[in-house]
């Protein structure tokens, strides 16, 4: 197993830690020292811009967003305007196309962020070490994460899935599985968005398991070894549990992601056929922008706002636990 | 390290660089595997977009074809996408400097100055990439037609700071980190303000990962949709926006579809091949969009 020990450069860059937003204290490296007043105002001076403009362009918008959930705004009945306390979230509560696409939302984030970690971690396994044609690669796996989504829909929507004429669908008949109107049966639909949406992330996985394996440390391996373990034994006892820090990291930062997803799977499929596709994010989207029922759309996104925030302390929890086991 | 194939007689083997290659055999179909997943569906973008509209649509697929550049030139001749691009390239760009302007001075801060609240302060920043986009829609439509800045350049590139300001600002803060704090101590001893420290001895350390976090900005505001289909119209359209134009519910026009998206794709790839392993750091460091 000599391919633990290969070359530092890549371990160096992306040590396991630091692979999401820093915890607390990240910032601590900072002097000891008293901050003097000079001090002080130098750093709210060089902070000051920042904070002026994501409090104008994003704080003041999101409050915004609050008080319109409270309000009944429909541009198609003016007249209806006014204030109407809870009346958005009770309607909510009571709309089945709501439960609908939160059942469509958890089935499309659970599926394709647990294909993701398993394939980014099959493939970074398979090929961890030094090998020929590594760099292609890299490069690669890069295009899904760099290229438009809203394209990268289109495209498979045409170019790809179309039936008879897409790569994709032409590859099934080959293969046997037959030529499918893939977005546009109901049952197939949220499968190919889902697999697009894996498609568009595993190279994340792959690429943060890629560097936490090749940072891991030689000594276990090599004792495993003297100790004539087998490979599953080695995966499963050694592996396995020193990457478990990187894995909870992709599964918080992949399901925050897949939570906002919102170009690829508006490009590909609308949200249809019918509502079979349509997440939150996107029924949110039709409410507000084909219905312009603001109000309601609103509450639409305030929700999903906060299952994701919800979601990023429950997994800021569980990243706690894991990497301070009791 | 492999005692049964040593204690195998010596003449029964087959020839030791054959056994290698078998070996490895297995790893590099995953490479090619992996290769062929991720790169094939762009290269077919690229190989629909240079063929001709009957090559297009044959069955089975054509591999060799005579290519033509028609459909660019349909492509292009569209107005609405040659301007498209120059109007993405030019918000993407200006979104680009100011958020550097804005971000690099704050990461600075972050990594090296203490000022009250500065922990708060940070996460504050953090919090702020958790806007839902489909949401915020809502406020900017309302607030940009108020100030009749809908469909204008200046009013689309101040909506993309929320999309590139939190993530740059926290890219910029790990690469402050990074440099050696004694270089600006020295710095201070020889008598630099704090001010001349930053810019003239930290900064230039820095110069790598700052490229790096201007490339992912522009990039995030080149591809930029949700924000894009809504609050500009025909005067800004955006590319991203414009490449629906040719797949209308009357017709499909994958020619010059497919020559729209490598027009899209192809300078975020070259810049993708070119820096690809600092890419890779930042994506990996932050990903959190």
């Amino acid at each position: 197993m000599t391919r633990r020990t290969q070359s530092s450069a890549d371990a160096r860059q992306a040590p396991p830690g630091v692979l999401a937003a820093p915890a607390p204290g990240a910032l601590r490296a900072v002097p000891r020292r008293r901050p003097s007043h000079d001090e002080a105002r130098f750093g709210l001076l060089l902070a000051g811009p920042s904070l002026l403009v994501l409090g104008l362009v994003s704080t003041l918008p999101l409050a915004f967003l609050v008080a319109v959930t409270f309000f009944r705004i429909e541009v198609t009945r003016p007249w209806a305007t006014g204030f109407a306390g809870l009346t958005n979230y009770a309607t909510m509560l009571t709309d089945p196309r709501f439960w609908h696409s939160l059942r469509v939302t958890a089935v499309y984030t659970v599926t394709s962020v647990a294909l993701q970690v398993v394939l980014g971690l099959a493939f970074a396994l398979a090929l961890a070490g030094e090998m020929r044609g590594r760099h292609v690669l890299r490069t690669a796996v890069l295009l899904p994460m760099v290229l438009a989504p809203v394209v990268v829909g289109l495209v498979w929507r045409t170019l790809l899935l179309t039936p008879r004429y897409g790569l994709l669908d032409y590859l099934a008949t080959v293969l046997g599985v037959g030529s499918h109107s893939w977005l546009g049966d109901p049952t197939l639909a949220l499968g190919a968005v889902i697999v697009l949406h894996t498609w568009q992330w595993t190279p994340f996985a792959f690429l943060v398991f890629t560097a936490s394996l090749a940072a891991l440390p030689v000594e276990p391996f090599e004792a495993a070894m003297l100790d004539r373990a087998t490979a599953w034994q080695r995966f499963r006892y050694i592996t396995l549990p020193l990457m478990r820090p990187a894995i909870v990291t992709v599964v918080i930062i992949r399901t925050i992601v897949a939570l906002r997803a919102f170009d690829a799977i508006y490009a590909a499929t609308g949200g249809g056929p019918g509502t079979a596709t349509e997440i939150l994010n996107l029924y949110a989207y039709r409410v507000a922008f084909n219905g312009l029922n603001l109000g309601y759309g609103a509450t639409l996104t305030v929700t999903l706002l906060l299952v994701t925030a919800a979601m990023t302390v429950l997994f800021g929890r569980l990243r706690g636990a894991v990497e301070s086991p009791a | 390290m492999r005692p049964s194939h040593a204690a195998r007689p010596h003449g029964l083997q087959p020839p030791r660089r054959l056994r290698r290659f078998a070996g490895h055999l297995p790893r590099y179909a995953a490479l090619l595997a992996a290769i062929g997943i991720w790169a094939v569906p762009v290269l077919w973008v690229l190989a629909t977009s240079l063929k001709a509209r009957t090559d297009i649509f044959t069955i089975p697929p054509r591999l060799w074809f005579a290519p033509t550049l028609e459909h660019y030139r349909t492509a292009l001749g569209t107005v609405d996408v040659s301007r498209s691009i120059a109007n993405s390239a030019l918000v993407g760009m200006l979104t680009m400097g100011l958020t550097l302007l804005v971000s690099v001075p704050a990461g600075y801060a972050y990594a090296r100055v203490r000022f009250p609240y500065r922990e708060p302060l940070f996460f504050y920043t953090l919090f702020t990439q958790m806007a839902p986009p489909v949401g915020f829609l809502i406020p900017f439509f309302l607030v940009l037609s108020r100030l009749r800045l809908l469909d204008t350049h200046v009013g689309i590139v101040l909506i993309y700071l929320t999309v590139t300001l939190p993530f740059a600002i926290w890219l910029v803060t790990t690469y402050f980190l990074d440099v050696p704090r004694e270089l600006e101590e020295a710095a201070l001893v020889d008598g630099c303000s704090r001010l001349t420290a930053f810019v003239r001895v930290v900064l230039p350390q820095t110069y790598g990962g700052v490229a790096v976090t201007a490339i992912l900005s522009l990039i995030n505001a080149w591809n930029e949709f949700v924000y894009a289909s809504v609050l500009t119209g025909a005067r800004v359209r955006m590319a991203p926006v414009a490449i629906f134009g040719f797949l209308t519910t009357e017709e499909t026009l994958w020619g010059p579809f497919a020559a729209t998206a490598v027009m899209i794709m192809g300078p975020v790839i070259l810049v993708a091949f070119v820096m690809q392993r600092h890419i890779v750091r930042g994506l990996t460091l932050g990903a959190l969009r």
